[in-house]
Formats: structure tokens, sequence, C-alpha cells
């Protein structure tokens, strides 16, 4: 039986080119109990550091310089297997409904609209992550034991 | 990058230098027309050249020196400056995060907070909103910050006023609205078009406070009576973000609303998706000016419903005599009853223009089984060759040729 990992182990990985939002959020996951955190303000480094990092979300700005939100999804696209659920959490100050709508097709599973309030980032981060652990319990269990990696 | 400091002392270098070297070079001119073939080789144009010589490589070393230094000076103080930003941030940051019941007493005793510690917090503003947005404002306030861009937004040169207009907007402090709104009747249009911006900006986080005095209502008053571009409106209305539907439906709701604003109200209101306000934008379907008839029609085709009560209207504009109205509307009778749509869709398929062509046989391939049958036959059998060459195109997008309409579609290609 696998343990159900404790919310606050997870890892989450902050791709933001502002430093004020990367500093933001960071504290707020920090004083929430988030321990691994991880965060890139140049987003073409951020597929470098989703390969060694393997995070369980990945908290994403949209628009950004030379690569934005959508190029750093596909590039993990890449890199995400069919049977994996990796929550992506778009921040982004941009809420016309065809953004958002391309945003969920290039595999976003939420948004929080900036200026975010503090509570609702919280929320939607933890309800990413009890599906992405719930998703994972699933595989494991799916798995006949001793071949479980 | 190194560009942004030092511009007149380079100028002034880059003259001096230049300047020195033409009066040389002019001497030496002067010699060689003075002199005859065998005194190039003299003694004092020797010495000329030499100084020439000299005197061009000192002036370029100085020149790559400065410039040196220059680059050397500017990524110092752009480093210095990140610092100061990161250092600020961590501190509001924390400011910020601070458990609600704890004073304010951690913020600096100074007067004035430097321009770093402003551009960082309002940076930060722009990010956060809520109880932690609350408490930067605050010790933003306890600093005169707000009063000062409040008094420099009034008064004072172009730039700075400027600059305090966009600060009022990052800040998005409730009372700035007022001043805001005040901006809008400024006689230069660029402060105007900053005052909407940052008011709607502050007004998009401000709670709702219905009646006639509230911000909402000041702010339809003000933007009613501004002296506006059309595309100032419309970014200010989307900058309102969920604020907007309320202001749009009080706007739309006004019989006595100017042509202008009226399109810009159902531009946004497609734009914004806002599904809940289709019976008040479909009341526009059959207005006399063509423009906002197809504005009403695209904002339908935005939202992706036709109330019932626009339908009929809308198969009217399918045949309407202007052509972009045609467009749209054949667009929006996607969201039409198969039924009803189809008899009018058909007959586009050869329509003179191009884009109504394309409009018809698209939306004919949306209304499903029945429509896509119908391109599928205009295909493969239409007398009209354009109408052809449409369907095909479209069946071609959708993956659905069939067998002649792919014979067709290879004479097309």
């Amino acid at each position: 039986m696998l343990a159900t990992p404790r919310l606050t182990d997870a890892r989450i990985l902050v791709v933001d080119d502002e430093r004020v939002n990367v500093v933001l959020l960071e504290r707020i996951l920090e004083q929430d109990g988030y321990r691994n955190v991880k965060s890139v303000t140049d987003p073409s480094v951020a597929v470098t550091l989703y390969d060694e990092f393997e995070p369980d979300l990945v908290l994403l700005d949209l628009h950004m310089p030379k690569l934005d939100g959508f190029g750093v999804m596909k590039l993990l696209e890449d890199r995400i297997s069919g049977d994996t659920f990796l929550p992506i959490l778009i921040l982004t100050a941009d809420i016309r409904p065809e953004i958002k709508r391309r945003a969920l097709s290039a595999g976003a599973k939420d948004f929080v609209t900036k200026p975010f309030d503090r509570t609702e980032v919280l929320l939607r981060i933890q309800n990413l992550l009890e599906t992405r652990f719930l998703h994972l319990r699933m595989r494991h269990e799916a798995v006949p034991e001793g071949q479980a990696t | 990058m190194w560009r942004r400091y030092g511009d007149a002392a380079y100028t002034l270098m880059t003259l001096a230098i230049f300047g020195f070297e033409t009066i040389a070079l002019g001497a030496l001119s002067l010699s060689f027309l003075l002199g005859s073939a065998t005194g190039i080789a003299s003694t004092p144009v020797e010495g000329i050249l030499l100084g020439i010589v000299i005197s061009t490589a000192s002036a370029l070393g100085l020149l790559g020196l400065y410039l040196l230094s220059y680059h050397f000076i500017s990524a110092m103080r752009d480093r210095h400056h990140a610092d100061q930003i990161d250092s600020w941030t961590e501190w509001w940051v924390g400011l910020a995060l601070t458990s609600t019941d704890a004073p304010l007493e951690d913020v600096p005793e100074r007067h004035r907070l430097p321009r770093v510690a402003v551009d960082s917090v309002l940076s930060l503003l722009e990010a956060v909103k809520g109880e932690e947005g609350d408490r930067l404002k605050e010790a933003l306030a306890q600093h005169g910050v707000d009063t000062r861009f409040l008094r420099k937004a009034r008064a004072g040169h172009l730039t700075s006023r400027l600059d305090a207009i966009e600060g009022l907007g990052k800040a998005r402090l409730p009372q700035a609205l007022d001043p805001l709104l005040g901006l809008f009747h400024h006689p230069r249009a660029v402060v105007r078009r900053m005052a909407a911006r940052a008011a709607a900006g502050t007004l998009a986080i401000m709670p709702p406070e219905p009646g006639p005095d509230g911000p909402h209502a000041r702010f339809v008053d003000a933007l009613r009576h501004a002296d506006l571009q059309p595309g100032v409106v419309q970014e200010a209305l989307l900058l309102l973000e969920t604020r907007a539907g309320p202001i749009l439906r009080e706007l739309l709701a006004d019989p006595e609303l100017s042509d202008s604003l009226r399109w810009v109200v159902l531009e946004t209101s497609g734009r914004l998706g806002l599904a809940d306000m289709a019976d008040q934008v479909a009341a526009s379907a059959s207005h006399p000016d063509p423009e906002l008839r197809a504005a009403t029609f695209r904002a339908l085709r935005r939202l992706g419903t036709v109330p019932e009560g626009a339908a009929a209207a809308l198969l009217d504009a399918v045949d309407d005599e202007v052509d972009f109205v045609r467009v749209q509307a054949a667009h929006a009778a996607a969201f039409l009853d198969p039924d009803a749509a189809l008899p009018a869709l058909e007959p586009r398929l050869e329509d003179q223009s191009w884009w109504v062509r394309r409009a018809a046989a698209g939306s004919l391939a949306r209304l499903g089984e029945a429509g896509v049958a119908a391109v599928k036959r205009a295909a493969e059998s239409h007398p009209d060759q354009a109408a052809r060459e449409m369907a095909v195109q479209i069946l071609l997008e959708a993956d659905e040729l069939t067998p002649a309409a792919a014979r067709l579609a290879s004479g097309v290609a």
C-alpha cells in the first residue's frame, strides 16, 4: 500500500519571468508549509529544471519574452507520458476566454488571474496536488506488486 | 542598455574627437596643397603625420576606455538596482504576508520611500490582491505615496504626470478613482487614455456598490461623457475583468447611448464571453447602422449562442445588403437551429463575396449531419464554380472530403 504523501512534500516548480512574482509565490508557499519549491525566471531553462526536479505541480506564467507559457507547455508535452497527470496552473493577467481555451487545450489544468488572492491560489494548488497524488496512487495500485518502480 | 546613461557625455566626446581629427586632417591637406611633391617627405609634413597618428590613437584609446568604463559602470548600476529591487521585494512580500493581526510598525520610518521601493511595491500590487494587497496599500498611504501620485497626476510635466497615473493604475487605490475619473476630460488624449486604463484597473478590484452614487455608476457616467477613442474605451472595459458585466449591461440598456460607444460595448461583451448578456446584445440585431448589426452578430458568434428572439433578425441579416453584415450573420448562424439556418445559408454559398461564401460554408459544416451533407452536395454538384470550390475547401479543412469532392479538390489545387 502506497502511503499518501503529504501535500506539503509536493515538488512545485514556478516559472515566471517576473522576479517579484516568483518571490511572492515562493514566500506564500513557504508560509503554507511547502518545502520543495524551485523557481526560474528564465523560461528556457524550465524544461531542464523539470527533468531534474520532476515536479508534482507547475505554476506557469503565460506571457513571457522569448519563450511564452504556451511554448513551455509544448516542450513539457513531449516529456509527460499520456497516463501521467501533471497539473499545470496558469498564472496570468489575461482573462480573455480564447486565451483560456488555448491554454487548456495546450495542457493547463487550472487558472489563477493576476492580481491573485493568496487564499485562492493556495486552494487551487491544494486541489491540483490532491488530484495528482490520487492519480499517482491509482497508477501504483494498477501496477502488479513487485513491478512498481 | 549602454545608451541608458551618459548620452550627453558620449556625444560631446564624439564631437571633440571628430572635430580634432578634422582640423588635423585639414592642416595636412593644406600642407599638401602648398608644398611640392617632394615636400611630402619633408620634416614638417612628417611631423604633422606623426602628430595626427599619435592624436588619433590617443583619441581612439580614450574613446575605447570610455566605452569600456561605460559598460562596466552601467552593469554595476543595473546589478545594484536589481539587488535593491530584490531587497525591497523581499521586504514588501514579508510585510504583505504578515499576520493580519500584526501592526504595520515594521514600515521603515522614512518620510519618502526611494523610487526603487515604490517601483517594487507597485510591481507586487500587480500580482497580489485581497488582504495582502490591502496591507501594501496601507503602507503606501502611510508614506504618502498615494497623495504624491495624486498631486503629480493633476499637475506638472506631462512625463511625471503620466508616470503618476501609471503608478496609480498599478496601485489600484480606491481613493484614486474619482481623481482619475476627473482626468477623463483632460485636454490631452494621452492623459485621458492613461486615466481610463488606471480607473478601470482600480474599479476591477473594488467591491461592487450598487446605486446611482456607487463607483460603477460614476465610472459609467464618466465614460459616457468623456472624449475617448473607441479603442481606449474598449481597453478600459476589458480591464474591468469580472466587474465588466454590470457596467456593460447598464451601458447597453441606455437607449441614448452613442453608436460608437454601443459598438464598443457589443465588441467587449463578445470578447469577454459574457454569454448571459446574449439577449441584450441581440437587441441591436436590427440596428439601422450596419457597423452595429455586424458587431452584434460578431458578439453573438463569440458568445456561442443566439437567443430565440433574435433568430429572425439574424436570418434576415444573412441576406443583408451590406457584405460585412452578411459575413458576421453567416458566422453566427452556426448557432441557430439547423432547420432554420440551412435554407438561409445554402444560397450564400454563391454570394459575390468570398468572405460570405466562406462563412456560410463554415457554418453549414458546423450544423451537424444535415449541414455537412449540404456542403458535400455543394462540393460535388453545385452549379456555381465559386460555391463548389469553397465547399471543397471547407471539407478539406474539416477532413470530410468525399471521393467526388476530392476529385474536384485536386482540380481546384
